[in-house]
């Protein structure tokens, strides 16, 4: 056996040396915009008082949290989610390119954000669908009983109020969110009771900072940050299109997820 | 030893980064497979990933039609892509690891344009140079 890890060594160590020796410099993956900001550091000084506006370049994913234990109701719903919309039988909404909805927005796909104001209300965009969300700062409530029987209704990106915390976090609160969305890109489920917060820490005039809790007792057994994100600030300002176009998903299923078949390749067939 | 040595190989593939970037899993990505004298016969630059349609002929002179795809058109732009990288018609090379089904599909690692100039995979194109981390 010694013998054995001798050779595998002495093996080892001459095959990566020849890979060393025989191999020209390999190329360099590009950084991204966000990777190149977040590695060269700057912070622009001080984040200016109660103002997160403009545009900000964020990971494609954020740092997802595993949830605490689900209910028996958010077991049985979690099970029912086949994530990867990369596998030919999943059944992942983004798949056939179904609106996100929130808090999906703000867990997959993040690599742009944006801030607006209007009156009465901050906009908050995501790039990725180019998705507006209206958080009323009037003062106003969230509504009350959404999606019961003579409520409001629920709907992709529910209802959301914000409010300044101090001079640099924004917090807003978001409720009546339509249960057929999934919360992330793992595919756990929510009830229409969800209510989710964000909370976006401002922490120098180039870096903002996003944590994401989830409250809904029908699925969760407690409430839960689910994902921290972080974004920088895009020193043109300007963004880019990302569009999920039903067409071309299908063309996609048909050329690549299919024949290539993932399910096959893991063993899940 | 020759028994050694194929261990010492498979311990070396099984030492190869893992390719985190969605959708990677479905292909061989020990080998690459190399078609020169593809002509393009589609060009797709769409969410969620890239797509190259080709015609190459086999040993025996038949025509194969191939799919492949590279990364979604926000991270092959770092690597120089766009929109008018490639047209139908055009002759290219093409580098790119095939279905595990040995079905005519795969991801790409590389194409050689004519006049050749190279454009890479995101995910697939920097074997040696991954470390972005899990997505």
């Amino acid at each position: 056996m010694r013998d054995f890890l001798i050779d595998l060594t002495v093996l080892l160590v001459f095959a990566s040396a020849g890979v060393a020796q025989d191999k020209q410099a390999p190329a360099q993956r590009p950084l991204t915009l966000y990777q190149k900001l977040e590695a060269a550091g700057n912070t622009g000084g001080p984040a200016p008082r109660r103002d997160l506006l403009g545009a900000w370049t964020g990971p494609l994913t954020p740092k997802y949290v595993d949830p605490p234990p689900l209910t028996p109701l958010g077991e049985k719903l979690f099970k029912l989610n086949s994530p990867d919309p990369f596998s030919a039988s999943s059944n992942d909404p983004w798949g056939t390119c179904d609106p996100f909805g929130f808090p999906r927005s703000a867990t997959t796909e993040t690599r742009g954000i944006a801030f607006a104001q209007m009156p009465g209300r901050m906009v908050i965009m995501a790039q990725y669908g180019r998705i507006w969300r209206s958080v009323w700062m009037d003062g106003r409530e969230l509504p009350k009983n959404v999606g019961v029987k003579g409520g409001p209704d629920t709907t992709w990106y529910g209802y959301s109020v914000g409010h300044w915390d101090g001079d640099n976090t924004l917090v807003v609160s978001t409720t009546g969110l339509d249960d057929k969305t999934w919360i992330d890109r793992r595919g756990y489920p929510h009830s229409v009771d969800l209510r989710v917060e964000e909370r976006y820490t401002r922490l120098d005039h180039d870096t903002l900072e996003l944590t994401l809790t989830i409250d809904d007792p029908k699925i969760y057994t407690k409430p839960f940050v689910i994902a921290k994100n972080r974004f920088k600030w895009i020193p043109n300002q300007e963004d880019e299109e990302q569009m999920c176009v039903p067409s071309e998903a299908i063309e996609y299923r048909k050329l690549i997820v299919v024949p290539a078949d993932q399910d096959q390749a893991r063993g899940k067939k | 030893m020759k028994l050694w040595f194929i261990e010492s190989l498979a311990l070396l593939m099984i030492c190869t980064p893992v390719f985190a970037h969605h959708g990677s899993t479905a292909y061989d990505t020990n080998k690459v497979v190399v078609l020169k004298g593809a002509t393009v016969t589609k060009y797709v630059w769409a969410n969620p990933h890239v797509i190259i349609t080709f015609d190459v002929k086999d040993e025996k002179g038949n025509v194969q039609h191939w799919s492949a795809e590279a990364g979604t058109p926000q991270a092959v732009v770092l690597s120089g892509w766009s929109k008018t990288s490639v047209q139908p018609g055009d002759v290219i090379s093409v580098y790119l690891f095939q279905s595990k089904t040995g079905n005519l599909v795969g991801r790409l690692n590389k194409i050689v344009l004519a006049d050749g100039s190279e454009l890479r995979d995101s995910a697939l194109g920097y074997k040696e140079a991954e470390g972005e981390g899990k997505k």
